[in-house]
């Protein structure tokens, strides 16, 4: 039996994406397996949570309890090990994520379980289980094996593939805690939630980062209705920031934050090296100033010279296009 | 080189403070942030209470000027008492990624930008320059700094001095790309152990060497090297030093003239630090046609441009004007039309508020290498 198990993972009362774009990936595996899915929801209270996770066409087994109310990575480890012993799974998937990492690797060590992180992609061919590996910063995929074993522990990358539509309707199983006695040596405190409005620039996918070009703060709405359209989030040099047109945690450079976005739209940035060596992480820059000799277009994978307030504007007009 | 046995006290003289103030009194960066530096000289004498005192922000607003140690009657350096305290907080792990970053990158590719050892060179591109060879004599042995080799807008200067002094006919080399920093930025930000092992490393280095003397591009070097490197066997000294002596020896041919108003701003390390006032105000003042403006705040008064201390990796939590700004204001009332300073920091900085100012169309912030490498013929 190759059944999967998949362990969802939900935060404040929602399940994160994590967990459905987790959907793309297990079916296939379990079908081609010769098995099923299983996702697992560890939790309080999680009705709404099941009822959506049964919506793609999958066994929710729940395990509601209290005492899991909020995350705890030993709690977590101590049910999934009771688990693995008792259900044998051919597959353990969760994501790599801030809780993934916290109990995977100490789950993998106590069961001596092969496991492979931050996966992209796992499939079962000719009787193997193989995984995807992203390397030097995504410009190598590789494929791993992993070491025969009963259950093999995987992670998947957050954002990774694109999460399904919901497929078929599933069914939910309330079933008992194999967590008896609750742990003291590891409480939960508090949840803080980030600020409101507090962008983290640099877990950004698509930056547009603003500079002295822009020249005054009045010039800023044409950037954010640009940010808007293409949902990216906005940053800047540091004459930016120091302008004020720009909150100071947004700043790019070595002395502000170092950035690894998918696309980094650079306008009105001359590109000094100190700016430059903070968006060296960024896959694609496009650069827009009007300084032929700017050092940015050094960096750029697409140089446009001229004025930003012209550029800007006919980006909006092609943007409106391509959306009809 | 501190002992494991010394307590915080000892190792930064506290009993010897007599709390007089005048270190807080000159601290350039009082006018911006909130450091107030003797009353941390006088709190850290409490050993409980230093690592509450090390996670205060303000102990990251100090730039290194040295204006404090200039200043103390008791000859002590108050700011090596707020790099203690960093050293607890480094020591700890929990600085910014970007300092945990340049940190490691000085560890493996031996610079602070995160550029790979093997482009440490790729500067002298095109030109005609010697590389040293450890045991072979040389007269000037040049330690280019890691800016200086990696950032492009002050590439200049090492490209210039090359060119003025194969004219000049100078028996001079450059080290090869085994060249490691030197570590003033390290020593700033408090990563004492990383430090150690560049003193140590460079100083066998440094010492294979048959050079009469090191000469750096920047003066963040040269006071690194002066103050920090008992052990160096050759002297070291700065780029302005040679050129004047190359200026007395006649050696310094001008060709056309730079009618402008050049005002020299001191850097901290050159000035403050390093005692050089004089050879750099010869040298402008000798470009025929120029005219050399004197800010008031200069020479041992100079204000620093906030470009040391570590601060190129650690912004401050103050969102007042800017020092470099300041100055670019001061440069601008005296109506200078060149800002000259002779330090890769200082440039980028100055440069960077003159931009702010919006007076690029009237203005220019210059390297003294870069006026010389188009005014000189040697």
């Amino acid at each position: 039996m190759g059944n999967v198990l998949l362990l969802a993972e939900h935060r404040q009362g929602a399940l994160r994406d994590i967990t459905f774009e987790m959907m793309a990936i297990a079916p296939k595996v379990a079908e081609d397996m010769g098995g099923e899915v299983t996702a697992l929801l560890i939790g309080s209270g999680m009705d709404d949570m099941a009822k959506k996770l049964s919506e793609y066409g999958v066994k929710v087994q729940v395990i509601d309890d209290p005492v899991f109310e909020n995350f705890n990575a030993e709690k977590y480890q101590k049910v999934l090990s009771a688990l693995i012993d008792e259900k044998k799974p051919a597959v353990l998937m969760t994501g790599q994520t801030a809780q993934g990492v916290d109990f995977m690797p100490a789950l993998a060590v106590e069961k001596k379980l092969p496991l492979v992180a931050e996966a992209v992609g796992l499939e079962y061919v000719d009787g193997t289980l193989k995984a995807t590996r992203q390397m030097y910063s995504g410009k190598v995929s590789a494929s791993v094996a992993f070491k025969p074993a009963e259950t093999y522990l995987v992670t998947i990358r957050e954002g990774a593939v694109e999460a399904p539509e919901p497929a078929a309707a599933g069914s939910v199983e309330k079933i008992d805690s194999p967590f008896k006695e609750d742990i003291t040596y590891r409480k939960f405190v508090e949840y803080i939630e980030a600020e409101v409005g507090d962008v983290d620039i640099t877990q950004s996918e698509i930056l547009i980062a603003v500079g002295r070009g822009l020249k005054e703060d009045k010039n800023m709405p044409l950037i954010e209705e640009l940010a808007q359209g293409i949902k990216a989030d906005v940053a800047g040099s540091r004459a930016a920031t120091d302008a004020g047109w720009i909150p100071h945690d947004r700043q790019v450079g070595t002395s502000g934050k170092t950035v690894k976005p998918k696309l980094y739209l650079a306008m009105g940035i001359s590109g000094a090296f100190q700016h430059v060596a903070g968006m060296k992480g960024a896959k694609t820059v496009v650069a827009i100033n009007k300084d032929p000799e700017a050092p940015i277009f050094a960096v750029a994978d697409y140089a446009i010279v001229d004025d930003m307030f012209k550029v800007v504007p006919a980006l909006q007009e092609k943007l409106k296009e391509l959306k009809g | 080189m501190s002992s494991e046995s010394q307590t915080f006290t000892e190792k930064y003289d506290l009993l010897g403070c007599i709390q007089c103030g005048r270190c807080t009194g000159g601290c350039p960066v009082t006018v911006r942030a909130d450091l107030n530096v003797r009353q941390f000289v006088n709190n850290a004498y409490d050993e409980d209470k230093l690592e509450e005192l090390s996670r205060l922000a303000e102990i990251w607003d100090c730039t290194a000027c040295h204006t404090c140690a200039v200043r103390c009657p008791k000859g002590l350096k108050p700011l090596e008492v707020l790099i203690g305290l960093r050293t607890i907080i480094v020591e700890s792990g929990k600085v910014e990624p970007t300092v945990r970053d340049a940190l490691q990158s000085v560890l493996l590719e031996g610079n602070p930008w995160e550029k790979s050892r093997a482009m440490r060179t790729d500067w002298m591109e095109g030109l005609d320059v010697k590389i040293a060879e450890p045991g072979e004599p040389v007269e000037n042995l040049f330690f280019v700094c890691c800016t200086i080799a990696y950032d492009p807008r002050v590439q200049a200067v090492a490209r210039n001095i090359v060119r003025l002094l194969n004219k000049a006919g100078v028996d001079f080399a450059f080290l090869p790309e085994e060249e490691s920093c030197c570590g003033s930025e390290v020593f700033t930000i408090g990563e004492e152990g990383l430090f150690e092992m560049l003193v140590e490393d460079n100083t066998e280095y440094l010492n294979e060497f048959k050079a009469e003397r090191i000469v750096t591009l920047s003066p963040h070097c040269f006071t690194t090297y002066k103050t920090h490197y008992p052990d160096l066997k050759n002297p070291v000294i700065h780029y302005t030093q040679l050129l004047d002596e190359l200026l007395e020896e006649g050696k310094l041919v001008w060709k056309g003239e730079l009618q402008k108003k050049i005002v020299f701003h001191d850097p901290c390390y050159l000035g403050k630090q390093g005692g050089i006032y004089d050879e750099p105000r010869r040298l402008l003042k000798n470009i025929p046609g120029v005219e050399l403006l004197e800010f008031d705040r200069s020479r041992e008064r100079s204000l620093c441009c906030e470009g040391g201390g570590g601060k190129m990796w650690v912004e401050s939590t103050s969102t007042k004007e800017r020092l470099a700004d300041v100055r670019i204001r001061d440069a601008k009332e005296l109506d200078a039309d060149i800002v000259a300073a002779a330090c890769p920091f200082c440039v980028l900085t100055l440069e960077d508020a003159m931009k702010n100012l919006g007076y690029e169309e009237e203005m220019r912030v210059a390297e003294i290498m870069e006026l010389l490498g188009e005014f000189v013929e040697a």
